[in-house]
């Protein structure tokens, strides 16, 4: 029977478990990198005495700005800065093609300035529209014309900075993967499959208490 | 001009609200008495107090109502003049100034304007004037668009229809619409329809549906009410059994028992043997009868006449079956597990011999095309041939037993037969799916409906079973037979939805095998049987005689009904 790993008495199972404090530090830096945390990172890596990532800074370098139009909604510029970067790359990933295009209509929409936004979306979107599973996005996006006050539409969510960050996110990522590197960084992957982990054994095996929360464990 | 004229003495005139006024039950203040009809007493609206004005012996119609519903009908029927003249006539106009207005607006496209004066009719409440301008702003805007004016019908969109707050999945169909105007046919909007004058009636139509019905009359709402007035009288008519064309509106409908034949008007005698199957042809000239003697023989049907016209002879075994082809032109016959011989109705004369080697023939049909036939196997196989006698198609397997019924339906997908002794396998040629209909006890036959839609399966027990094959499988009526210690001898009359016995005939000394109706003549009914006669049953002449009195209105029991 598997005792409840957090409020159980000492010796718990996991303290026999040994780390290694570089490990530690790369996870760390892992996710300063990839989430573009540059100047972060520099002072990281002179206060622990770390070796210097591969390409570091010029990846970040690279990829710092695309991260952050995208995330202001400034579409177009990370398009552009992004096919200097890399140039096949939204042509590959024709989903996030769509996405950051949706996020120039949206900050046109935003602007009240209809007219562009319908031409734009004419010119722009609607040639997606001719595979299916675009269709529903596009009939998304277009029904935020329909609305005098978008931020008050069913449709608003897409007007939010967490849409933002989802796409800008997904720009990242693909850049990332594009260049041969990790789309996820160690410190995303480990939390992911800690928590997969906890909730498998709370199935099997746990009392009646709550299933494993991430954030009720860190506050813990 | 159509009407009468002024000067024409008052009697001349027709009486027309006379009964109206006479059953009037509240107390009038008029300046003329009411049966003298001068000038134009008639065309000015009586004025009355409490209560509205009725019509009818029950008092349960309303005057207003009647009328416009009248002048409704008369405008649908073309007839713009009396429809204006009825009007002004009877003072109760078809729709209030308002709506009228409203109508024409709508019909000029005045869509700011028609909004506006929606609000202005009386008698609706806020959803409903939301919706209907939901519908007016929709057909503007799809007008915009037909005229590619975008950007005004964007601004439509924005600032008309979306205020309105209902129906957002609509709008944001409506919003896909600017950018692509292949979503507008999805939606059913033709852009080249909205430009037409049209779509402009069929917004009016969408429009009265919406709207409650004392504002806009529903379309053929006269025509509506006469029929369910029929459909009453249909269903009341407990012995029904006339063509429906027999309805007319000027009495009431009602079928007597005299209606069902009840009454041998003809014995015949041909077979020599017993006699096992009867089939009328599609077209009630004829009928076909099959016996164990080997032959079959088609008679003519003369009106109720029934006389011999050929012997069909050659089979070597019982004749099992027959079948007319869709045209009644030709016939086959099946022997029991032997060959099917197609003759030709007119001359008597055997045309094809279809055989299968080493097998028995047990059942026959036609494919509706009429151009090719089936047979059902003593191998429980199905096969199909052309004409010619070229086999075309062979089902083998479990399809069919030693009984000779099958049917196929009138799109030649269906075919049907029993595949065991409790089940009957419908097979859909097309879709290539099979399905069973399963009974608890032996079935003895079965015969399809004309529609296809219905089964009506006998059991060995004496109930008949109805089910629907239209869609899903499903029994819908069990008709149960009467407890018998000897062999039956009698001819039975079930009413289909009541399952109630309606007439037992009695006459045949052996047991009955089959009947059949004539498609043509409810009234004429044959049954063959062991004893080797045919029986044509009629109608009861003398009954007949004494049913020369009209009904209007008057609710009769019959007797024997319930």
């Amino acid at each position: 029977m598997m005792m409840d790993i957090d409020t159980d008495p000492p010796p718990r199972q996991f303290d026999q478990v040994a780390i290694n404090d570089n490990d530690v530090r790369n996870i760390v830096l892992s996710y300063l990198v990839h989430n573009c945390f540059k100047e972060t990172a520099e002072s990281f890596i002179a206060c622990t005495g770390m070796k210097q990532p591969a390409d570091f800074p010029v990846g970040i370098d690279k990829r710092k700005p695309i991260f952050h139009f995208a995330l202001e909604g400034n579409a177009l510029k990370a398009i552009e800065l992004t096919e200097q970067l890399a140039h096949n790359l939204l042509e590959e990933n024709k989903d996030l093609h769509f996405d950051l295009l949706g996020l120039h209509f949206v900050e046109l929409v935003c602007s009240r300035k209809c007219t562009e936004a319908l031409e734009f979306a004419q010119n722009k979107l609607t040639p997606f529209g001719k595979v299916h599973k675009y269709v529903e996005k596009l009939e998304d996006f277009m029904a935020l014309l329909a609305y005098e006050e978008p931020e008050k539409s069913p449709m608003f969510h897409l007007l939010t900075q967490e849409y933002r960050q989802h796409v800008a996110d997904s720009l990242n990522r693909a850049i990332l993967a594009h260049a041969n590197q990790p789309s996820y960084s160690a410190m995303e992957r480990l939390i992911q499959q800690a928590t997969l982990v906890r909730q498998c054994l709370h199935q099997d095996f746990g009392k009646d208490g709550a299933p494993f929360c991430l954030k009720a464990f860190l506050k813990s | 001009m159509g009407g009468v004229e002024d000067d024409e003495p008052p009697s001349k005139r027709v009486k027309v609200s006379s009964t109206g006024v006479r059953s009037f039950s509240g107390s009038l203040s008029l300046s003329e008495p009411v049966t003298s009809f001068q000038g134009e007493s008639m065309a000015r609206p009586l004025p009355f107090e409490g209560g509205e004005e009725m019509v009818g012996s029950k008092q349960v119609i309303k005057k207003v109502e009647f009328v416009r519903i009248i002048t409704k009908a008369l405008y649908s029927l073309g007839y713009e003049k009396s429809g204006a003249l009825l009007e002004e006539e009877s003072g109760i106009p078809l729709h209030s100034s308002v709506v009228s207005l409203f109508r024409q607006q709508v019909l000029d496209g005045n869509w700011d304007e028609s909004v506006s004066t929606l609000g202005k009719i009386g008698l609706l409440d806020e959803n409903i004037i939301k919706s209907a301008s939901f519908l007016i702003l929709e057909h503007k805007f799809f007008e915009l668009l037909g005229k590619e004016k975008v950007m005004d019908a964007l601004k439509t969109l924005r600032s008309e229809i979306a205020p309105l707050s209902i129906n957002n999945s609509r709008l944001h169909e409506l919003s896909s619409c600017i950018v692509s105007p292949s979503q507008c046919t999805s939606l059913g909007f033709s852009i080249q329809d909205t430009l037409g004058s049209g779509s402009r009636i069929k917004l009016l139509d969408k429009l009265q549906k919406l709207l409650p019905p004392t504002v806009m009359i529903p379309e053929r709402r006269l025509e509506h009410l006469v029929e369910q007035a029929l459909n009453v009288q249909l269903e009341a008519c407990f012995f029904h059994n006339s063509l429906d064309s027999a309805m007319s509106l000027y009495t009431d409908h009602h079928c007597g028992k005299d209606q069902i034949p009840s009454q041998t008007l003809q014995v015949l005698h041909a077979h020599r043997d017993e006699v096992w199957f009867l089939q009328f042809s599609h077209n009630g000239k004829y009928l076909a009868s099959a016996s164990n003697d080997g032959s079959a023989i088609i008679w003519e049907v003369n009106e109720s006449r029934v006389a011999l016209r050929h012997t069909l002879s050659g089979h070597q075994k019982a004749v099992l079956t027959v079948s007319w082809s869709p045209d009644d032109s030709q016939i086959l016959t099946c022997g029991m597990e032997e060959v099917i011989r197609r003759w030709d109705v007119n001359s008597g004369e055997c045309l094809h011999v279809y055989e299968k080697a080493g097998l028995g023939l047990i059942s026959c049909g036609w494919f509706p095309d009429g151009k090719r036939v089936f047979s059902g196997m003593s191998d429980k196989s199905i096969c199909m041939w052309a004409l010619d006698g070229k086999e075309l198609e062979c089902w083998k397997g479990q399809r069919t037993l030693k009984i000779s019924d099958m049917a196929i339906s009138n799109d030649g997908n269906q075919i049907l037969s029993m595949c065991r002794e409790t089940a009957i396998l419908l097979i859909d040629r097309e879709a290539k799916v099979e399905r069973l209909i399963e009974e608890g006890q032996t079935i003895t036959s079965f015969s399809l409906s004309k529609d296809n839609k219905f089964l009506l399966v006998n059991l060995i027990n004496q109930e008949i079973h109805l089910w629907c094959i239209d869609g899903d499988l499903r029994l819908i009526a069990k008709y149960k037979g009467h407890k018998r210690t000897t062999m039956d001898l009698q001819v039975y009359i079930w009413h289909r939805s009541t399952e109630e016995l309606l007439e037992a005939l009695p006459g045949h000394s052996g047991a009955v095998n089959c009947v059949s109706w004539n498609p043509v003549n409810p009234h004429m009914l044959a049954s063959g049987s062991d004893d080797r006669t045919i029986r044509i049953w009629g109608l009861n002449r003398v009954n007949l005689k004494r049913k020369d009195a009209y009904s209007n209105g008057v609710i009769r029991h019959c007797n024997g009904g319930t």
